[in-house]
């Protein structure tokens, strides 16, 4: 008896609680404009979202620099996705029915990049994609779907060009197991197959350390580039031990994902084994198009005291510039008419002056592929080898 | 007396089914995964508190549940209505496997076994890519024809309740005894004539079974199926949720489940802090009150207010 | 037979030399204490930090780097016993799941000071040497895997040749005797724990150079020492060296034939195929 009743009291407690907490979220401020962000802050990728806050940093410095938009200040909610689906849905969850937020960007994972996608469609709010690359988010059309980033076929594409120019005939390809590293692989295989480059295949595990199994392989075949989708610290290891087997320089590696190449521990994990490796990214210094990328830099500058090497904070600058310029023209906070600013969208970001494809039935729907650069360390400086007309030297192999 | 409870019992229901109306539709969200919560927590319970089987497998259990309801939704195309119960199915298959695998060893055995059994699944998950995407995430389809938080809302109060009163049977059934039983001193209810292997088994398969339904309904409610449902940080979530409720009590999971999860929603600024403070916490109570929060209101509330 | 599958061979052998040690100290406090350490591979991690810590930030040589950071946590050690482990003496259940918890805990604490980013003390030696003419291997992992063998070794010497290590064996097997032969048995608990703390962190420092350490990577030496310690028998040490070596083994021919992305699954199926046949491990005790 005396068990059931105290039970019963906890349960008002409980019911208690819950309800007052309910509290806070009535409570909406209107005198600002609220964007969300997802990235992720934690997990392995934790350095993107590093990344990420010191674009956000400088695009709410430009913005309410000008008086904000539509005589309102912004805010930006930045919201962690700790690289996970679910966490990504649960914080979208929170920023479209806590925060109210009118259109969310960011992101770098393809696999919660897609997951996003799915509920910011059925939600009606307009997402804006930085750095998921995975090639379905943009080919199922969806309405309320943009990207502002490269996507796989793009990106492959770009290295495929670059493969053909430097004649490589023989490439050995590893990727990640996962979604991206999967789906980047086979497009890289039917174009490989394409340009005629003799290549093999190889899968690992995305936080292997321990990469001798692979690498004999890739020694057995000889090959003289190594493509390597791998994104995380994965990377870091198989490069120093490729080196360690005697794998490089005599072959070089190219780092498909970009940004490990340019994580900070990078040079602390791969010691000399990093010379010569090339990766790609959409930023150098050398190539600015124009002034709005000049000024990025500049005010990067000014504001961290050093120079910007994840061109990741640039992709959520990007991105918020192309979500303020919407919110502007369509003078409204309304999923559909931001939609329809979106698709007119013109505004000059650093990559360029944006465009997205209105035409549906393919990638290029709300897609726009800023242009991406090959680069090489060469004695610990980064030099742009492709395409030519930026380039800043060469390709040097052993 | 007995009347005046009753009616106090359907007050509190009726706070409870009315909140739809008016917490709002985020809130709505948090309620719904503090009662998958309750559901994890409590079956886990079931098993580790009653008959002291400590399994890390139960999140396992529910990453069963999900896929398997979801995979059979997308590629036999058979309705999830229906999916769900065959997803609970093969997962208590599952754990009667798992549970009878176990029958030989002691606690220690058991906990590493079921460690293991559990990143297995995880890694077969995560690299049977064509069947399960991966990483990339299962998408599967709705419960019913159409999305509406109130009804998941509603459905997941039921099933909560239902799962509830089993339990509560359970405990306070000739079953619940033995189970006690056994975790108390193996030999002694053994010599008892208790059938502890048969106890045991049974206790497993419950849990697993309401893991995997449990799974299963919150992978059709979110719409999505990751790996991560049958990570070790879902299952750290379900034990430090019991542990800091109370183990071993019935309360406790429930008590733990709504605790965590709004606790996680007030101090959700601090992200990268989250799992920290969450473990301090566990921590804390797990070394200084062992029965949790449960016990601490047995022990010091609950008498203060019998004497006034 | 080629040149490949010697290359899987050494790696094999060398890689389960390397778990041999990361499992050693779990099996060791199981053996003596009964009590499964769930944050041992997070104490390896911060042996790892503080050797990074002392090496690179600070510029101490490594030859003091170490002995420090092995202490360290040796002291640590001691404190988690004195703190979190006594009181759940008798109880299995109760010490697991608190370990389990202090390795969130702790996982979290290194993911707050030290970031996501995997730290790496300095090679202690460069290059590579070539195997037999084979193949080349990197000269760290080899000098790292002698490292290992040296402190696996003192380890047994400790535990069979000294009046210490007689004593322990001696309330590992009759707790009750040695009590009453008067043996403090709860300072034998302390100093034992600290020991086998004090072993993970000597993993740590000896292998961050070739496996750099992240707050996570902390959970995969765990689970190995785990699979290691049930394949081999609680608390038996040549079962924890056999068990290590036979995980090394199959991972490296698993990866190379099988699969790599199920790399690490092997393990765990060993692990269940062996207590399908033989519930107390290949070595294990009985009693268990």
């Amino acid at each position: 008896m005396k068990g059931i009743r105290y039970g019963w009291i906890l349960l008002i407690a409980v019911a208690f609680f819950t309800a007052t907490i309910c509290y806070p979220s009535i409570s909406i401020s209107a005198d600002t404009i609220k964007i969300g962000v997802v990235g992720p802050r934690t997990g392995s990728a934790a350095a993107t979202g590093t990344a990420f806050a010191e674009g956000i940093d400088l695009a709410l410095d430009y913005i309410n620099g000008k008086g904000g938009l539509l005589g309102k200040k912004v805010e930006v909610v930045f919201e962690d996705t700790g690289g996970v689906p679910e966490k990504g849905v649960a914080a979208v969850e929170k920023l479209v029915n806590r925060d109210k937020v009118p259109l969310v960007v960011g992101t770098s994972h393809s696999s919660v990049g897609i997951a996003i996608s799915e509920q910011a469609n059925r939600y009606k709010t307009p997402f804006i994609i930085a750095e998921s690359w995975a090639d379905e988010i943009t080919s199922k059309n969806y309405k309320y779907i943009f990207r502002a980033g490269p996507c796989n076929t793009g990106v492959v594409s770009e290295i495929i060009k670059w493969l053909k120019a430097e004649g490589f005939k023989k490439a050995s390809l590893v990727a990640e197991n996962t979604d991206w590293g999967l789906g980047i692989k086979k497009l890289t295989v039917e174009a490989l197959k394409e340009a005629n480059i003799e290549f093999q295949t190889i899968d690992t595990e995305r936080n292997s350390k321990d990469h001798y199994t692979e690498l004999s392989k890739i020694m057995k075949y000889d090959p003289e580039i190594i493509l390597a989708f791998v994104y995380g610290f994965g990377v870091h290891y198989f490069i120093a031990q490729a080196n360690e087997v005697g794998l490089t320089p005599k072959a070089i590696i190219f780092e498909g994902a970009g940004p490990p190449s340019l994580w900070p521990q990078f040079w602390e994990n791969v010691g000399d084994a990093g010379n010569l490796e090339c990766f790609i990214s959409s930023m150098h210094k050398s190539a600015q198009p124009n002034q709005v990328a000049k000024d990025y830099w500049d005010n990067y500058v000014k504001k961290f005291g050093k120079e910007p090497s994840d061109y990741k904070s640039r992709s959520i600058y990007r991105v918020l510039l192309i979500a303020f310029d919407a919110i502007e023209k369509a003078n409204s906070l309304d999923g559909d008419k931001l939609v329809d600013a979106l698709e007119k969208s013109n505004v000059t970001v650093p990559s360029g002056q944006v465009n997205f494809g209105t035409e549906k039935g393919s990638v290029w729907y709300h897609q726009f592929q800023p242009p991406m650069l090959i680069i090489q360390w060469q004695d610990r400086q980064q030099t742009v080898i492709f395409p030519e007309n930026v380039a800043t030297g060469k390709l040097i192999r052993e | 007396m007995l009347k005046s409870k009753y009616i106090l019992g359907l007050f509190i229901l009726a706070i409870f089914l009315s909140f739809p109306i008016y917490i709002g539709k985020y809130w709505l969200h948090v309620s719904i995964i503090s009662l998958f919560y309750v559901m994890m927590a409590s079956s886990w319970n079931l098993l580790a508190g009653y008959t002291g089987q400590v399994s890390f497998a139960h999140a396992a259990f529910a990453g069963i549940g999900a896929y398997v309801s979801g995979i059979i939704a997308i590629k036999l195309n058979i309705p999830p209505t229906i999916g769900l119960f065959i997803g609970a199915g093969i997962a208590s298959l599952f754990g009667l496997g798992l549970g009878m695998l176990c029958i030989k060893m002691g606690g220690i055995y058991l906990s590493l076994t079921t460690l293991a059994f559990s990143e297995i699944i995880r890694l077969i998950i995560t690299n049977e890519y064509e069947l399960t995407r991966g990483t990339m995430g299962l998408e599967v389809p709705n419960l019913i024809g159409f999305y509406s938080k109130t009804i998941y809302f509603y459905i997941m109060i039921a099933v909560s309740i239902i799962f509830l009163l089993i339990i509560y049977k359970i405990i306070k059934s000739d079953l619940g005894t033995s189970f006690r039983a056994i975790s108390n001193d193996e030999l002694a209810a053994n010599s008892l004539g208790i059938n502890v292997i048969r106890v045991r088994i049974v206790a497993f398969v419950i849990s697993s079974a309401m893991a995997g339904f449990a799974g299963a309904l919150f992978g059709h409610y979110l719409l999505l199926i990751t790996p991560d449902i049958s990570s070790l940080s879902q299952m750290f979530l379900i034990l430090a949720m019991t542990i800091i409720g109370g183990m071993g009590s019935f309360f406790g999971p429930i008590i733990g489940a709504f605790f965590l999860e709004t606790l996680s929603e007030y101090i959700r600024i601090y992200g990268e802090y989250h799992v920290l403070i969450f473990g301090i916490v566990a921590l804390i109570i797990a070394r200084f009150a062992p029965s949790g929060l449960d016990g601490i209101y047995q022990e010091k509330i609950s008498p203060k207010m019998a004497k006034s | 037979m080629n040149s490949l599958f010697f290359m899987y061979l050494t790696n094999g052998i060398v890689m389960g030399i390397i778990f041999a040690l990361s499992a050693l100290g779990v099996s060791l406090i199981v053996g003596i204490m009964n009590v499964i350490n769930f944050a041992h591979g997070e104490l390896y991690i911060f042996a790892g930090y503080i050797s990074y810590i002392l090496s690179v930030k600070l510029g101490i040589s490594f030859y003091f780097a170490i002995p420090i950071a092995i202490l360290t946590i040796f002291i640590i050690g001691i404190l988690i016993e004195e703190s979190l482990i006594k009181p759940t003496y008798g109880n299995d259940m109760y010490s697991l799941i608190i370990t389990f918890i202090l390795s969130i805990v702790l996982q979290n604490f290194a993911l707050l000071v030290f970031g996501p980013f995997p730290n790496k003390p300095p090679n202690w030696i460069s290059g590579a040497t070539n195997m037999f003419g084979l193949f080349r291997y990197g000269n760290q992992r080899l000098v790292s895997c002698l490292a290992a063998i040296g402190i696996i070794i003192i380890v047994f010497l400790l535990i069979k040749k000294t009046w210490f290590g007689k004593t322990i064996r001696a309330v590992s097997q009759d707790r009750e005797t040695a009590s009453l032969m008067g043996i403090d048995t709860s300072k034998v608990n302390m100093l034992s724990f600290g020991l086998g703390c004090a072993i993970a962190g000597a993993a740590g420092v000896v292998l961050a150079p070739i496996f750099p350490v992240t707050p996570l990577a902390g959970v995969e030496i765990s689970l190995i020492a785990f699979i290691i310690l049930v394949i081999g028998g609680m608390g038996s040490l040549w079962g924890c060296i056999i068990g290590g070596l036979i995980i090394g083994i199959v991972q490296s021919f698993g990866a190379a034939y099988i699969s790599s992305g199920y790399k690490d699954i092997f393990g765990f199926i060993i692990l269940i195929l062996v207590l399908f046949i033989r519930p107390s491990g290949l070595f294990g005790r009985k009693a268990l």
